[in-house]
């Protein structure tokens, strides 16, 4: 998949547990875990709202292209 | 006072049902064999085993010939048998989940039930087409109705509808598998 999820990144930043991120965003450790790990197929915007305004930061802080190598 | 039928009372009453036609099938399948059987050992008692059925003339006409008729029929019926037992093994180990139908198994089963049917069909009307053709020979037969061959058509027909909703059934899975891991 050529977009990455850069949330581990993100959260050291903020110096954030997956945890107490799961707590403040509301949603449930496997469905963070999922996301994280890059497993997900798409994204809500709504949880992307809840994330950025937890993480304080931007949708392409979290989300970023990079193009395949074939 | 209402009363609310809910789908797993529905699954109970077809699983019943299931059984019952699924013991009568096993019953004419077990028929066709033991009349074919009887023919060999003891003829005179054929007669007076399956009124309906009574293949004698064809068997004093051609032993070949009866036991071709006799095996399309036994393998029309050990089908439907079979296709019956399908659908009563997926009821008893709780596959059909309601929250989450769209599953690998459920498709799988669809799938069996397809093939199994498209095979009743086409032995059904090879089946036919082979009786009539007999009759043309001058030989006495009993109807298609009662050898259980006719509806060749019907089983066809629902063999490719089944085969359609197979593949619905796969981008169903699809779209499920989706919505599992959009978070």
């Amino acid at each position: 998949m050529p977009i990455i999820v850069n949330l581990d990144v993100m959260m050291a930043k903020r110096k954030m547990s997956l945890n107490e991120l799961s707590e403040k965003v509301g949603l449930t450790l496997s469905n963070l875990s999922i996301l994280k790990t890059g497993k997900a197929k798409a994204i809500r915007f709504s949880t992307l709202d809840a994330i950025c305004k937890v993480l304080d930061c931007q949708p392409a802080d979290i989300l970023e292209y990079r193009e395949e190598l074939s | 006072m209402e009363i609310k039928i809910t789908s797993r009372q529905t699954l109970n009453v077809l699983l019943i049902l299931s059984w019952i036609i699924f013991a009568g099938l096993c019953i004419e399948a077990g028929g066709f064999i033991a009349n074919a059987i009887f023919a060999i050992a003891n003829p005179a008692v054929v007669t007076r085993l399956w009124q309906q059925i009574d293949l004698s003339a064809l068997f004093a006409y051609d032993h070949g010939h009866f036991f071709a008729v006799t095996l399309i029929m036994s393998i029309v019926a050990v089908m439907k048998a079979w296709l019956f037992f399908l659908i009563i093994r997926i009821l008893h180990k709780k596959d059909l989940d309601m929250s989450q139908p769209f599953n690998k198994k459920v498709r799988i089963f669809i799938f069996q039930l397809s093939y199994v049917t498209l095979v009743i069909g086409l032995f059904s009307w090879y089946g036919v087409k082979y009786t009539r053709w007999m009759v043309e020979q001058g030989v006495s037969m009993p109807d298609t109705l009662y050898l259980r061959l006719g509806g060749a058509d019907v089983w066809l027909f629902m063999a490719v509808v089944l085969f359609i909703i197979v593949q619905i059934f796969k981008r169903g899975i699809e779209i499920q598998s989706e919505n599992e891991l959009t978070i």
